[in-house]
């Protein structure tokens, strides 16, 4: 630029020069002649430039380079240098919005922009699976519009935010959302949609605990209280007596032993990892048929089946515990003469240890309620056979301890099977 | 917006408030089919009170959009379009207005049932379904008329017919239930009740979605036989 000046003086002076001698000293029209010609070729040269930028400048694609003569190529290529940058920058700051794009979309919560009308801006793919919008077609509706739960219309016209909004939806049947709106930025919203399903499930899980807790222990405290009471003020004779006396102490039994399963339960699941002392399962199934053909008195066929060579790795009181406890439950829900079966498979994937009864069944709707904690089929039945309702909340918790999985299958009246599936990092093969 | 287009922008936000009142309002039939379809499958008899209430807002809302499309028509003159859209509006409204009168009779024979001591949990199965499909016209219905979405649109005047031929055999069922043991007949007839009210719940979403099809096709597709379409 600096020297640009100075040169295109320079050139016309250098014209005037020729021109001025040829004017002089021959006729002076053609001394302006040439001078007009002079000055028009630099004219040319810089219409001639000045186009080519021109045409590019309509379309400033980087492909289509920018090339121009003398003073104009330096001139070009800065611009040239100029735009490729910023179209570097850009094509980087879109990368960078889409990555950010992108992170909202696989987030675990729901995220919909709103502007200061509420209506939708932005929403991510969470969003639109919690709350049935679609971003293609919902842009700029007002959210109402499409979450049209009187609650949630409310909660907005209310313009109080202090407090989330626990929403159940009728429109995916159990889904129960938490939503935060958050003002940000000028004039706009960010809504935030946790799914709650699952902790409102735990919460009332646990008051269903406590309730049942409360329940298992009053009904034999009631039993108690009431034979104390006749006891208190009745004469019986001594026979009598002793027969109410019997009552009381099977129920203060039935007491210790929910008490006794709660202790078991808490001491699990807060005991360290199991340790890993080898259990010898070749003992241990033998233990466990006695165990049960000593439960049955002989009413049923106890069947011991049993698949290639290994041993379990664990401790052995829990692992022993819950065997026998889905040992007891075969033989207590299957009537006499029917058959039980305890079986040991070890392959390379893992071993099972399963059992198999041919009794009353289940009812496919409770098994997957089956390990929950006071869970029961049938109130009575179970109670009658001795039951706490702990039981197999204390298996599946030592199975799980273990890494194990318990698995149900059961067809009413035809039996069912109680399989308790090891990893091969518990198992060690030959016995070794 | 710019203040050289305000008339037809107060024009516009006058359609979409409009048009907001009137998806509110649906979210409150909503509310209320699902209320009815918990109070007949769990038996909460309570929720019949807030359905009863809940109408109650919902014939607020109608009378106030009625008012509203009236004004608009009035004041603004509308053409094209955006009549479509009034015109559609205040008959949409009224299919809305009456299936929220429907879910009010399910929960009236609900409590009929269990105040005689019954349970109709025994026929739940079915009903149950047809009515969450009959839930699941309404909302899509109204996501229709919420998008504009004409295709959604012609998509739940199809699922109407599964819901119809639904009820059909329903019925079928019931006439067996009664011929078979008369003792029944009293339910039979309060459970013949509901499953009407919801075949009708089914025929007020196809009745919206006719309107959708209207304010965005401009073609009333009513009365046609379905070939047609």
């Amino acid at each position: 630029m600096s020297s640009y000046l100075p040169r295109a003086l320079l050139f016309a002076l250098l014209t005037a020069l020729v021109a001025f001698p040829l004017g002089y000293f021959g006729k002076p029209w053609m001394g302006w002649a040439l001078f007009y010609i002079g000055l028009s070729v630099q004219l040319a040269y810089h219409y001639r430039n000045f186009s080519r930028l021109e045409r590019w400048s309509r379309q400033p694609m980087l492909d289509a380079s920018l090339e121009g003569d003398g003073e104009w190529d330096s001139v070009f290529r800065r611009l040239y240098s100029h735009e490729k940058e910023l179209l570097a920058k850009i094509e980087q700051r879109e990368r960078d919005i889409a990555r950010l794009i992108a992170a909202v979309h696989v987030m675990n919560d729901g995220v919909v922009l709103l502007d200061g009308f509420f209506q939708i801006q932005f929403c991510n793919k969470t969003a639109e699976r919690q709350l049935g919008l679609d971003s293609h077609t919902d842009r700029g509706l007002p959210i109402s519009n499409i979450v049209r739960q009187p609650e949630f219309i409310d909660y907005i016209d209310r313009r109080d935010f202090t407090r989330p909004l626990i929403l159940r939806l009728e429109r995916y049947f159990e889904r129960v959302l938490s939503l935060y709106v958050i003002a940000y930025a000028e004039d706009s919203w960010l809504l935030q949609v946790k799914d709650v399903t699952q902790t409102d499930k735990l919460d009332r899980m646990r008051r269903d605990f406590v309730a049942n807790v409360s329940h298992e222990l009053r009904t034999p405290l009631t039993v108690l209280a009431g034979f104390l009471e006749t006891l208190q003020e009745i004469d019986f004779d001594p026979d009598e007596r002793q027969r109410y006396l019997s009552l009381m102490a099977e129920q203060s039994k039935r007491m210790q032993s929910i008490v006794q399963d709660l202790l078991t339960l808490s001491s699990i699941e807060s005991a360290p990892p199991p340790e890993n002392d080898l259990v010898d399962m070749g003992s241990l199934l033998d233990k466990l048929r006695r165990d049960a053909e000593a439960l049955s008195d002989g009413r049923h066929q106890i069947v011991l089946e049993s698949q290639g060579e290994g041993d379990l790795r664990g401790c052995e009181p829990e692992l022993v515990s819950a065997f026998a406890n889905l040992v007891a439950n075969a033989v207590r829900y299957t009537p006499a003469g029917g058959t039980v079966t305890l079986s040991w498979k070890v392959a390379p994937e893992g071993a099972e240890f399963a059992v198999r009864d041919t009794g009353i069944g289940i009812d496919p709707k409770h098994i997957p309620r089956l390990t929950e904690r006071f869970y029961r089929v049938d109130r009575g039945r179970s109670r009658d056979a001795g039951g706490t309702g702990l039981g197999l909340a204390i298996v599946k918790h030592s199975l799980s301890r273990h890494q194990a999985t318990l698995e149900i299958t059961s067809k009413l009246g035809e039996g069912s099977c109680f399989a308790a599936r090891f990893p091969a990092s518990r198992v060690a093969i030959g016995g070794g | 917006m710019p203040d050289s287009q305000h008339v037809s922008s107060q024009f516009d936000e006058d359609l979409s408030r409009l048009r907001s009142h009137v998806l509110q309002m649906g979210g409150l039939v909503e509310t209320q089919v699902a209320a009815a379809i918990d109070a007949y499958t769990n038996g909460e008899v309570a929720s019949v009170k807030s359905i009863v209430e809940t109408d109650r807002r919902v014939n607020e809302l109608e009378k106030a959009i009625d008012d509203d499309c009236a004004h608009i028509i009035a004041k603004r003159q509308p053409t094209a379009s955006d009549l479509r859209l009034v015109l559609g509006i205040s008959k949409i409204v009224t299919d809305l207005e009456r299936a929220g009168d429907e879910a009010k009779k399910i929960a009236k024979g609900v409590r009929r049932i269990y105040e005689g001591g019954h349970l109709p949990a025994q026929y739940g199965v079915g009903i149950r379904h047809l009515a969450e499909a009959a839930l699941n016209l309404v909302r899509q219905a109204l996501d229709a008329f919420a998008r504009l979405d004409a295709e959604q649109a012609k998509t739940v005047i199809r699922l109407d017919s599964d819901v119809d031929v639904e009820f059909k055999s329903i019925i079928r069922q019931l006439i067996t239930h009664m011929m078979e043991d008369p003792r029944t007949i009293t339910t039979s007839i309060d459970i013949i009740t509901i499953a009407r009210a919801i075949e009708r719940i089914g025929d007020h979403a196809k009745n919206v979605s006719e309107q959708v099809i209207y304010v965005v096709e401009g073609r009333d597709i009513r009365h046609i036989k379905e070939a047609a379409k």
